[in-house]
């Protein structure tokens, strides 16, 4: 899977998440730039993610995550 | 050893010339050193032990984890789960030993008084032990660093004592992450920015303190000691000035902390940022025990969230809400705020803090999740601007005086005293007297006119440094910009203003910090 996949497949899960057909996201997308993405909607990401690409984002890497372009990293190495 | 009084600025200076004498492979041994001294000074003896139990659970339990992290049977995963929740429970449990008198004191109190046949248990004897809300928080927050990978954990116990023990931030806080304490065990050179920086910031604290806080406190006590006499808009008054007072105590004593670990070169995490500039409880939160909040997320909030009770909440409610998206959601947030809201007001420690804490907020943001689509479109109908500073204004106020009407349970010594105050604020009516802000009257609680005018340009004071944050980050960085006779006017009549204006000395008990009892 390329990074490109990745995020073609991703907006999808940010759009639906965020109700919002308009949001693209890269790699330094961070929770300032979705005005929804509070903490609640960070879990709810997290859990979309987690069906699209068919994984478990570990708990540690929830907490940590800096923004999409750490989140595409951990997609990209245990994702599907 | 309260940390405005004279001995510990006097200790703090010999810890400050201990520390930078020392080696540097053994600087941390000397902060070991100084932290239980402070100790030994500032709370009851035998109380350390429960520190030192605290932080034995966690580097046992965060070694174990470190060796079985490694195997990777599921036999060594299912134990190392099992050691991670042993531990946090362990400390939970010892947190509630010393903290929970109040939680069972008031429980089996109401109980005993419908059914006389359940003993009503007493307080323990202990005293508690000093800063337990705050270092069960880090041990519990190490612990889960350790669990979830994101930390190395800690070999030498010593090391890992420290971490609890660290004095500056061993009373109030703040609730700091082992991966930003690290700094603790490296080598530390003498810097005069960092003492200069060090010094303005415990200045700061205690003008806050001394000057304003402890001021407003006098007008506060005086209209709850006497509710008979001060009826009316007095009640109005002591509601609508305790935030000022518990933020100036409890910002003015992190600055304290924050600057006497700035002079051994720690930085460590900001609690405060400009709170009442809010323009919503929810940015309230993010901005108010700051580091509270962050531990409550990441340690109770999202393993909640995420947790397969409340993920099937979500799903359930997702089926069962198809059509509408925004009640779907609904459900699991106050399911997982519920949570969240409670673990935070339980962390004060008492009842009454928990309906302050939990179930104010917890009802505010409920209800203002509810009616946030229909704000929006009041707001679009109505063609407010929103970013116009009278509608930031507006916000701010409206913030403000939700936080004061939930802290009411902060300012009472207990529960019915506390729901009493509800009802004295609400007879108001009965007694107008709008003329109390004119004649002078305040000036019959305790202070003078004379206070009133420093009090004023202490608030004055606060303002404007809050403004130079938001703008500059820090106000200290504006006034280093600035020139060298304007920079040491400003800091030398700080320091006479504390000298002469802070209530200490003969005749003064400066009043512990409100936080210190968590």
């Amino acid at each position: 899977m390329t990074r490109e996949e990745v995020y073609e497949r991703l907006n999808k899960v940010f759009q639906e998440v965020f109700d919002d057909d308009s949001i693209t996201v890269n790699d330094d997308t961070t929770s300032d730039d979705i005005e929804d993405w509070d903490s609640f909607e960070h879990i709810n990401l997290v859990v979309a993610v987690e069906e699209e690409f068919s994984f478990k984002i570990p708990m540690g890497k929830v907490v940590t995550m800096k923004n999409v372009g750490e989140m595409v990293d951990i997609i990209m190495e245990t994702g599907k | 050893m309260a940390v405005t009084s004279f001995f510990f600025f006097v200790f703090l200076l010999f810890g400050f010339g201990l520390f930078y004498l020392s080696p540097g492979r053994f600087q941390w041994v000397t902060l070991l050193f100084l932290s239980l001294v402070f100790y030994h000074f500032a709370a009851w003896d035998f109380s350390i032990l429960f520190l030192l139990l605290s932080a034995v659970l966690a580097y046992i339990s965060s070694n174990i984890l470190r060796v079985k992290r490694i195997a990777e049977s599921s036999r060594a995963k299912g134990c190392v789960t099992a050691v991670a929740v042993i531990a946090v429970v362990g400390n939970v449990l010892l947190w509630f030993l010393l903290k929970g008198s109040s939680f069972w004191v008031t429980g089996t109190g109401i109980l005993h008084r419908f059914l006389p046949s359940i003993p009503q248990i007493p307080a323990l004897p202990i005293a508690g032990a000093l800063g337990m809300g705050y270092y069960t928080a880090q041990v519990i927050g190490y612990i889960l660093d350790c669990y979830w990978g994101n930390t190395e954990p800690q070999r030498n116990f010593l090391k890992l004592f420290l971490f609890v023990v660290f004095f500056p931030q061993l009373t109030v806080g703040p609730i700091s992450r082992y991966s930003d304490l690290r700094c603790l065990y490296e080598k530390h050179r003498f810097s005069y920015d960092n003492m200069c920086f060090g010094c303005q910031r415990i200045l700061w604290g205690v003008f806050k303190k001394l000057v304003v806080s402890d001021r407003v406190g006098i007008i506060i006590n005086g209209i709850w000691a006497d509710t008979a006499t001060y009826t009316g808009f007095y009640p109005w008054i002591a509601v609508l000035l305790y935030p000022l007072q518990i933020y100036t105590d409890f910002s003015g004593c992190m600055d304290i902390i924050l600057g006497a670990a700035e002079l051994f070169d720690i930085h460590l995490a900001e609690n405060f940022r400009n709170p009442f500039f809010s323009r919503s409880v929810q940015e309230f939160w993010q901005r108010w025990h700051i580091t509270l909040g962050g531990w409550a997320r990441d340690y109770v909030y999202y393993p909640v969230l995420k947790s397969r009770p409340v993920l099937a909440i979500g799903r359930w409610s997702k089926k069962r809400f198809k059509k509408n998206k925004r009640i779907a959601k609904l459900i699991p947030w106050a399911v997982g705020n519920g949570v969240l809201w409670f673990v935070m007001g339980f962390w004060h420690g008492s009842v009454q803090h928990i309906l302050g804490v939990s179930v104010w907020f917890w009802t505010i943001l409920l209800i203002s999740e509810i009616f946030s689509p229909l704000s929006v479109r009041l707001v679009k109908v109505l063609e407010v601007n929103t970013e116009s500073f009278s509608w930031h204004l507006f916000q701010s106020i409206r913030t403000y005086l939700v936080y004061a009407m939930g802290v009411v349970f902060f300012s009472a010594p207990g529960l019915r005293t506390a729901i009493g105050r509800y009802g004295i604020i609400f007879d108001a009516a009965k007694h107008l007297n709008p003329w109390i802000f004119f004649d002078g009257s305040v000036t019959k609680l305790g202070v003078t006119f004379a206070d009133i005018n420093l009090l004023i340009i202490g608030v004055f004071l606060l303002f404007a440094v809050a403004v130079l944050r938001e703008k500059y980050g820090y106000a200290r960085i504006w006034m280093q910009k600035q020139n060298l006779p304007f920079r040491w006017f400003v800091w030398l009549a700080l320091f006479v203003i504390v000298l002469i204006y802070g209530l200490y000395g003969p005749g003064y008990d400066a009043a512990t910090f409100i936080y210190e009892g968590f």
